[in-house]
């Protein structure tokens, strides 16, 4: 459907794309993942002409679009785009957003846009926002009408640039529910995301894009699980982990916090076990742990997500004596221990190298 | 975490708002020890609180021993997540509820 041959672009100086090759197929989900500034947006932005390739070759059907000669203007038309941002026309209705595309460049007849309009706002969960403007909406909705907006042009194949960061986490979820639809209705699409769950869930193939290439590909099973170059492994291990370090009493316990949670609904996790891992990590560090540290604190923490058996893994490390805060029970008083210990399903603690290895399973 | 008071003859309504947790327990606590006066019921509102820790646990027992000469302290509006912790901790059996 789509071939993306030697493909380049550079911003000055800097080179973002170095030579991407990509072969897309009807009905392909590809998931685009990546450190940030690897050129992922970039890609898009390319195959969508919203940026002028500096070189390479993108075919569409058998036509090369960077080809003087070809009708750039319909071969665009096969493609949509769904931006973090929206950008939907305030002054208009949600029904009149919808609508601009198809009556302006499809020359579609106002009644048959109408009805197409309304029956993808059905598809989106939101008909009756269909008269409403969208700073009466929220950010989930904003963006379920931009995907509507999008679909109504009839395109071929959808790109999505980072549909849900500009979103509050609560809001992801609605998003990603007609993401999800479309990629059961077949349609074909990429996907730049930092939802790593949802990529290796909905997605046919995954994309790892480092040093402006597509570093590696393959199945978001392979890709998730068993990535086979270096580049591959160590972004797949930070995102599966969360790390904190506390060197000091008085380190900043909002930031631990705010921490969890993102990667809590990057893993997608619920509100609840998001809330549990906060509260076994603030128990523990808090009421147990500083307090046996000696002038020198150092408690590193790491929080970890199994997808296989849904067990939420935590690790902490720490100097000091040997100590198992979870085994010491402080009687009817240890408010604190018996959250901990009504929390924790496993446990095991050892002691190497003068530190302390507490392993736990939430 | 915020709070709003509201007081109606001699019962005290605060309602919390947010996470009662270790850096916040102190401004409930700093709240509860404020004086006032003819209070003799205090409620606790927590339709607005998504988390307690223990630290907040505390402050709560600590209202509840203040409020024990008077007319007593009810907890109204506890979500699920944080009825699990009153529970587990045993302050689901000692706290009075709405």
């Amino acid at each position: 459907m789509i071939s993306v041959k030697h493909l380049s672009k550079a911003f000055g100086e800097t080179t973002v794309l170095k030579d991407v090759n990509v072969e897309i197929k009807k009905g392909e989900v590809i998931s685009i993942i990546g450190p940030s500034g690897t050129g992922k947006s970039t890609l898009l932005r390319c195959l969508n002409l919203l940026e002028t390739p500096s070189g390479g070759e993108i075919v569409i059907d058998g036509i090369n679009l960077l080809d003087k000669k070809s009708n750039v203007f319909k071969l665009r038309q096969k493609m949509g785009m769904v931006f973090q941002s929206f950008n939907l026309f305030s002054h208009l209705m949600v029904i009149e957003n919808i609508m601009l595309g198809p009556v302006d460049l499809l020359r579609m007849g106002r009644r048959e846009a109408f009805e197409a309009a309304m029956h993808l706002l059905a598809m989106v969960g939101l008909s009756e926002k269909a008269y409403a403007y969208p700073d009466e909406l929220s950010g989930g909705q904003k963006q379920r009408v931009a995907i509507a907006r999008t679909l109504a042009m009839r395109p071929e194949i959808v790109l999505f640039d980072e549909p849900t960061s500009a979103l509050d986490p609560t809001m992801v979820s609605e998003v990603l529910a007609v993401v999800r639809k479309l990629a059961e209705r077949g349609m074909t699409m990429m996907i730049v995301t930092h939802e790593m769950k949802f990529a290796r869930d909905v997605s046919t193939r995954a994309l790892f894009m480092d040093e402006g290439i597509i570093y590696e590909e393959g199945p978001p099973k392979q890709m998730f699980e068993k990535p086979k170059r270096d580049k591959t492994r160590a972004f797949i291990q930070k995102i599966k982990l969360f790390g904190f370090e506390i060197r000091s009493r008085n380190f900043d316990l909002y930031r631990l916090n705010a921490g969890i949670e993102n990667f809590g609904h990057k893993q997608m996790l619920s509100p609840k076990q998001i809330n549990h891992i906060q509260l076994v990590i603030e128990e523990l560090v808090m009421n147990a742990l500083l307090a046996k540290q000696g002038d020198v604190v150092a408690i590193a923490i790491s929080v970890g997500y199994a997808e296989e058996n849904g067990t939420i893994e935590l690790a902490l490390t720490y100097g000091g004596a040997p100590y198992d805060p979870v085994a010491d029970d402080g009687g009817d008083d240890d408010l604190s221990g018996r959250i901990v210990r009504n929390l924790v399903k496993t446990r095991t603690c050892t002691f190497e190298a003068g530190k302390n290895h507490l392993r736990l399973t939430l | 975490m915020n709070l709003t008071e509201r007081l109606d003859g001699g019962r005290l309504t605060l309602a919390i708002e947010g996470r009662l947790d270790t850096t916040t327990a102190p401004q409930l606590e700093e709240a509860l020890k404020r004086p006032r006066n003819g209070v003799t019921r205090l409620t606790l509102d927590f339709a607005g609180v998504t988390y307690v820790s223990s630290a907040g646990l505390r402050v709560i027992l600590l209202a509840q021993k203040q409020m024990k000469n008077g007319g007593g302290m009810t907890v109204r509006n506890v979500n699920e997540t944080v009825m699990d912790v009153f529970e587990v901790t045993g302050l689901a059996k000692i706290l009075t509820f709405d």
